[in-house]
């Protein structure tokens, strides 16, 4: 078998395979913690703090005016490169055909040459922002291996991705198979790191918001 | 077909024979420096080249083959062909297409090879199969590796017609129940060109040939010992309906609105983007047409393994899960539910551990509050 | 799957006039350096048209700007082939077809005269030798055309 085989075919089986598990394990895994059980008389019905908790998802997405000044050159920088992968990953022709050849479904795509624009975008802010976490003191003392390794993992996908859309000096094959191999990287490490923000940001943001809503407060 | 082999003669000679003048095999030789995109000052030195060698001999041996590539070397066009060719070489053994059969052939054969020993160029199509002793494929009594290892003895080159001799092909497809291999695999001391494909356009066997005759050396090869002046492009890269893939306009299915407006055909399983081939720029027929042109999708047939890489009408970015008879939708849900499955078991395993853990430290707490520390 | 004649037959709006302009412009100005080098020292030159990557309209725009020169000349060898003098003395368009007609070679010459035009020295000897033979034959065959 040759390497893109491997790539597109075992590897692929076992990467999706462990993403499941993984994901599967830390959801249930946290699900199940024990909440320490609040004795207070809550402040709102059910209802209300249940809508309180969505409510804080959408308003915990953008920061408070006070704070836009400090916060929002990273914020405007994270938004734009996670809407410049989405849009890479959902919009671009050979993608949809993959992910319809996995998932059965299909949906019409962008015109390949501004995805290769969007593309060189996301790779400008991603090298961007880990700039601004190696340069600023507060980010550098925070930053540990999870970090720079969700950062190198997915800017692997990137960087093959386009070398390979571009047909660089290797033969196509190659760089498709290279290109397909960093995305199984990526699904193995995903439930394992930082990654998972994925899927615990909403949740979590929402819980923080019903708890705060069953006292009382908003935010 | 001359009997006996003699090459003494000229090409130059052998053309006059046939009534074939200078200026007729200038035209040749034009075209075909052209196809090869040499310069077109080539295509007269090759001319002048030829008209004063004398024709070499060649053997084509044909193994576990279906004839197409055979078929396919005596359509070509560049330019009428059969006569041209075949005054340029001495054919002198091909059991397809000579007229005598037998011993009588046979023995042609042996004497070529013996008299032309060290300079004859061996041409072979088909595999050459190993199992039950190479017993799958035999002629005159003798089996085709015996045959192969004998005549690859005497040859100045082996040129492989046809990915089934220079990759295994069909026959080496899985399961490859006659233990089938190219004959990479069986030869190895020998100059070998592969002239990959199934089959190869004419215009690339005859011009690969004609460059050898011509040169005495072999051309620039690839990874794969194929002419890079033939196999240097993938189909995508010379294809004209990349300005469709650029764009984003792919055929969903056969014959829909996409198809007919000659949009691109890569959601329809090409695989152009990694099939080197001349087929986008040469072209079948004499320039016709190709696969891609004619609203299929390039099946990637001059590659090693074509045949057992996932379905023909799969997209080159869709995930080559192999079983045949359930839809991959279901492989993945199947495999996708079973992951899930064990993740929430040890995500179970996981809280189940913590919440002990709290317990016991809560009631270790509880003990040491009440021992009054 | 649809019928054959339910297929509708598409008819496809003509290229825009003028085409890759600047190509025809760029191949012009390689023939008159490779003219000037054929002035100067008498090197030849060819170019494979085939080669060149020009669209329909720029082919015909090349050939209306080298034109049609006093020399037609039409080889029947193995299919017709016609060379042809441009318009530009030295400039020559050989286009070699098949016996089916179907184009085999196409080039543009920068030389005093295209060498496949010339007789060749063996062919020569040769014909000079069947051409004697035809005038000892009897007088009948002194008349009909032989082959050398």
């Amino acid at each position: 078998m040759d390497l893109l085989g491997f790539a597109r075919g075992p590897a692929l089986k076992v990467a999706i395979a462990i993403f499941c598990l993984g994901v599967a394990w830390r959801i249930v895994g946290f699900g199940l913690l024990r909440i320490r059980r609040d004795l207070n008389k809550p402040r709102a019905p059910i209802a209300k703090y249940l809508v309180g908790g969505l409510v804080t998802v959408g308003s915990r997405s953008w920061p408070h005016r006070e704070f836009i000044g400090r916060t929002g050159a990273g914020e405007a920088l994270g938004y734009s490169y996670h809407l410049g992968l989405f849009a890479v990953v959902l919009l671009f022709g050979p993608h949809i055909a993959f992910l319809g050849s996995l998932f059965g479904i299909t949906w019409p795509g962008l015109p390949s040459s501004l995805i290769t624009v969007i593309s060189v975008l996301t790779l400008t802010l991603f090298v961007a922002v880990l700039f601004r976490r190696v340069t600023n003191p507060v980010m550098r003392m925070l930053s540990n291996f999870d970090d720079y390794f969700s950062w190198l993992v997915t800017m692997l996908v990137l960087v093959t991705g386009l070398a390979a859309t571009a047909h660089l000096s290797a033969p196509y094959q190659t760089l498709l198979a290279l290109h397909i191999l960093s995305v199984d990287l990526l699904l193995v490490w995903f439930p394992f790191g930082k990654l998972m923000h994925a899927f615990y940001i909403f949740p979590s943001r929402a819980l923080n918001g019903a708890i705060l809503a069953r006292k009382g407060a908003t935010s | 077909m001359t009997a006996p082999a003699n090459s003494e003669i000229t090409v130059g000679e052998m053309l006059r024979r046939h009534g074939i003048s200078r200026r007729g095999f200038i035209k040749y030789c034009s075209a075909a420096a052209s196809a090869m995109a040499l310069p077109p000052s080539m295509g007269v030195a090759m001319a002048e080249r030829l008209r004063n060698a004398p024709r070499p001999s060649v053997v084509y041996l044909s193994f576990q083959e279906c004839t197409g590539c055979l078929e396919s070397l005596t359509r070509s066009f560049a330019p009428t062909i059969e006569n041209l060719i075949f005054n340029i070489i001495s054919l002198d053994y091909d059991d397809t297409l000579m007229a005598a059969a037998g011993d009588a052939a046979e023995s042609a054969r042996n004497k070529a090879m013996q008299d032309n020993f060290g300079k004859y160029v061996l041409l072979v199509d088909g595999s050459i199969p190993t199992g039950a002793g190479g017993g799958y494929c035999t002629a005159g009594g003798r089996s085709a590796v015996d045959t192969l290892r004998e005549a690859a003895k005497g040859a100045a080159a082996i040129v492989c017609v046809g990915t089934c001799s220079a990759f295994g092909g069909i026959p080496f497809a899985d399961p490859n129940p006659t233990g089938a291999w190219p004959v990479t695999a069986i030869v190895g001391d020998k100059p070998i060109i592969n002239v990959s494909g199934c089959p190869p356009i004419p215009e690339v066997i005859t011009g690969t040939l004609l460059q050898f005759v011509t040169t005495g050396k072999v051309p620039d090869l690839d990874e794969h010992l194929r002419p890079k002046v033939f196999f240097g492009n993938t189909i995508h890269d010379r294809c004209y309906r990349r300005p469709f893939f650029d764009e984003g306009k792919f055929a969903k299915s056969f014959d829909d609105e996409g198809a007919r407006n000659g949009w691109c055909l890569y959601e329809l399983g090409c695989k152009g983007p990694t099939t080197y081939n001349a087929c986008a720029t040469l072209k079948w027929n004499g320039g016709t047409s190709f696969p891609i042109e004619s609203g299929h999708g390039c099946l990637g047939c001059s590659e090693p393994g074509f045949w057992d890489k996932g379905s023909f009408y799969a997209a080159q970015s869709a995930a080559a899960w192999g079983k045949a008879g359930e839809s991959a939708p279901l492989q993945v849900l199947k495999l996708t539910a079973a992951a899930a499955a064990a993740g929430a078991v040890l995500g179970t395993a996981s809280a189940g551990v913590s919440r002990l853990r709290q317990h016991r430290s809560e009631q270790h707490a509880g003990d040491r509050e009440s021992k009054g520390e | 799957m649809s019928r054959l004649t339910e297929i509708p037959i598409r008819i496809e709006p003509a290229l825009p006039a003028g085409g890759l302009g600047g190509g025809v412009a760029a191949i012009l100005s390689e023939l008159a350096n490779l003219l000037q080098r054929l002035a100067d020292v008498q090197e030849c030159a060819t170019i494979d048209v085939r080669s060149l990557p020009m669209s329909p309209q720029d082919r015909i725009a090349l050939q209306h700007a080298l034109g049609e020169g006093e020399v037609q000349a039409t080889l029947d060898a193995q299919g017709l082939s016609s060379i042809r003098e441009t318009r530009v003395p030295g400039i020559w368009w050989v286009e070699h077809r098949d016996r089916d007609g179907e184009l085999m070679a196409e080039s543009i010459e920068v030389t005093r005269m295209p060498q496949i035009l010339m007789s060749d020295t063996d062919e020569i000897a040769a014909g000079a030798r069947a051409l004697r033979a035809q005038i000892t034959a009897s007088p009948a065959a002194r008349t009909r055309p032989q082959m050398p």
